[in-house]
């Protein structure tokens, strides 16, 4: 299999302003974040809101510079690409947003916004175009007649749709996808999950899947990245973190997952308060204060994101929960 | 005597011969239950606790057999009796806590705001009250967050202050609409385990509102699945998640990731829920239904008393008796 997608120790920090008279602050938002994802894979991203999930989006996209760490797509370093270079490489990696309702131009008919990635992209002539958008419409469940249609006319589910064949038009190696289904209801989202999967067989698409739902989450994804404050707590296959998550915050996550059966006998595993100031992370692990088996170590020395048994873990203990 | 009892309810926007967004629900609450109202976008579930508090304005008409709460009819009253009973006895938590709160105000003026306006209290009984309700609702530090604006506060501690806020009237009914859809997991099962708590302690009865099946098989005893504005299935929990009887509750639940574990495609329903204009003249699932015979093209079904629940369908599922 190749490796389409490249991380190695992706960082972003922030400097944030306090005010006329103190210092900036830096915020920590993506903290050495490290992984490969094959052709055809999938890898989702899960976490809670600050997490650092869509800074890392939008650093695999390009749309922001990584402070530090290095980037491969394709086999093409990021970093130090010349401009004809990034150009190819924006063309490599496409993106869907959470909202569809955000993320597509009102007064921009749908045709049009389907053929622009071409139009900036390709030589293509307006007659090929038109082919190319009619085919991938049908691809994603769109009737011919809706090319001339206006994003309004659309229901959500639809509107999805539509950024996800807009996305697809250059055939890119890279999809991220922040949170697409969010926004939906179940039985509408169950049918955007089923087209992302039909594309990915149909293309060979490397996908990254950000989302907070796990069970979501559990349908789509290969590998799993679990990550807390900016930083990875847990990546590995994906039915080892959930048959036996090892790392504390991932069986948390799991466990507050609510669940169509439930089981009586097994305890909910409750992890009290919220998550910390990323201005002002707590020392050591970023999850102690919340952890239920957090040791003195644990307050002190950050644990390093280790390699145990398939995946890897950043938990001092991990080995406990083997 | 059920505390709360709904015949017959229509809700319209528009003339009287505009299509129902509630069409003929009935429903009825006991005292202490939780019951669970589940449906997609649009299918009428908030709307109807909207016209149960009188909070729908011209151009919406309600019409209703009956509507009584706790021995008022709720058609009746006049605005200033309503105000009395809406907030006290009958109380509400929104979907979107940062939204619900006045930004303008502290968090103490907004709790004690309502312990005057329905139970009296002033000045010191009044703050101390509204400490308590804070303690109550497990909120850290809570002689500090009296004073505390809501843009100073998290998500999850800001739907704590409204549901303190719900709460002070000691409500013999609270009705939660999608309590914990913008929080994060670990969040949300905490939320539900307050609301729960919450409910068991004072005796309250409870609807919650939501999309989420999973929320509501851990926490409902009672659910009532809308679709198009109509009741379709009103069962028991492990029942009706076992056993569903109409093909909607069926599918509703296919569609969820975590059923479907380890297939390839989610079980899906083609289409979208009929629109206002596009009401079929039969059964108002017959164009999606996959059982669809021709009977339920002619003809609406009622909702009938069925082996393990209350169902809208002419060929219920899961009938035979085990």
């Amino acid at each position: 299999m190749t490796v389409v997608l490249t991380a190695r120790e992706l960082t972003r920090h922030y400097e944030v302003s306090r005010g006329l008279f103190k210092g900036h602050a830096l915020v920590r938002a993506l903290n050495g974040v490290s992984f490969e994802l094959e052709a055809g894979k999938t890898l989702a991203v899960v976490g809670e809101s600050g997490c650092g999930k869509s800074t890392l989006a939008r650093a695999l996209t390009l749309i922001e510079e990584p402070s530090s760490g290095s980037l491969k797509i394709a086999g093409q370093e990021v970093a130090g690409a010349n401009k004809a270079e990034r150009k190819q490489l924006r063309k490599d990696v496409q993106m869907v947003f959470q909202s569809p309702y955000a993320s597509l131009n009102p007064r921009q008919k749908i045709g049009d916004q389907l053929a622009e990635p071409l139009l900036i992209n390709t030589d293509l002539s307006k007659a090929e175009r038109r082919e190319k958008v009619q085919a991938m419409m049908q691809q994603v469940g769109l009737r011919p007649e809706h090319y001339q249609r206006y994003p309004h006319m659309f229901s959500g589910g639809q509107r999805q749709r539509i950024a996800l064949a807009r996305a697809m038009m250059l055939q890119p190696k890279v999809l991220v996808a922040d949170e697409p289904t969010s926004a939906l209801d179940v039985s509408i989202q169950a049918q955007v999950l089923n087209l992302f999967m039909d594309l990915q067989q149909e293309f060979n698409t490397a996908y990254v899947f950000i989302s907070h739902n796990l069970a979501v989450v559990r349908h789509v994804a290969d590998d799993v990245l679990v990550m807390y404050l900016g930083r990875p707590a847990e990546m590995g296959p994906k039915d080892d973190i959930y048959s036996k998550p090892l790392h504390p915050y991932t069986q948390a996550l799991l466990s507050a997952t609510p669940t169509i059966h439930p089981d009586p006998l097994k305890p909910k595993i409750k992890i009290a308060g919220e998550l910390p100031n990323p201005l002002d992370p707590p020392p050591g692990c970023a999850f102690h204060k919340r952890c239920p088996y957090a040791t003195e170590r644990c307050a002190s020395e950050e644990p390093a994101f280790r390699p145990v048994g398939t995946r890897q873990v950043a938990c001092h203990y991990a080995e406990q929960f083997l | 005597m059920s505390l709360l009892q709904i015949k017959n309810l229509n809700v319209r926007f528009g003339d009287a011969n505009a299509v129902p967004v509630v069409d003929g629900l009935d429903l009825s609450v006991s005292e202490g239950e939780v019951l669970a109202i589940v449906g997609e976008s649009g299918s009428g579930k908030s709307v109807t606790m909207m016209a149960l508090m009188g909070l729908i304005d011209a151009p919406g008409r309600i019409s209703a057999d009956a509507l009584t709460f706790d021995g008022h009819n709720m058609l009746k009253l006049s605005g200033r009796q309503r105000r009395r009973v809406v907030g006290k006895d009958m109380a509400m938590v929104f979907q979107d806590p940062m939204t619900a709160l006045n930004p303008s105000y502290t968090v103490g003026f907004q709790i004690e705001e309502v312990l005057r306006q329905h139970l009296g209290l002033r000045g010191k009984a009044a703050r101390q009250r509204a400490l308590e309700l804070l303690r109550k609702v497990e909120i850290p530090a809570p002689e500090s967050r009296l004073d505390a604006y809501p843009h100073q506060l998290s998500g999850g501690m800001s739907q704590r202050v409204a549901i303190a806020m719900a709460i002070a009237g000691e409500p013999k009914l609270l009705i939660a609409d999608e309590p914990t859809t913008a929080l994060d997991v670990t969040i949300q099962a905490q939320i539900m385990e307050l609301l729960l708590n919450l409910q068991k302690e004072q005796n309250m009865a409870l609807i919650l509102i939501t999309h989420d099946l999973a929320v509501v098989a851990e926490t409902a005893r009672r659910v009532c699945v809308m679709y198009a504005g109509q009741a379709v299935e009103i069962g028991q929990v492990p029942e009706l998640f076992d056993v569903p009887a109409h093909p909607y509750s069926e599918a509703l639940l296919a569609a969820i990731p975590e059923h479907s574990e380890g297939a390839e495609r989610l079980a899906t329903l083609p289409g979208i829920v009929p629109g206002r204009y596009d009401r079929p003249q039969g059964c108002l699932l017959s164009p999606r239904c996959p059982y669809v015979q021709d009977h339920c093209r002619q003809q609406r079904p009622p909702l009938d008393p069925q082996v393990h629940s209350l169902v809208r369908c002419f060929y219920p599922l899961n009938q035979e008796v085990a």
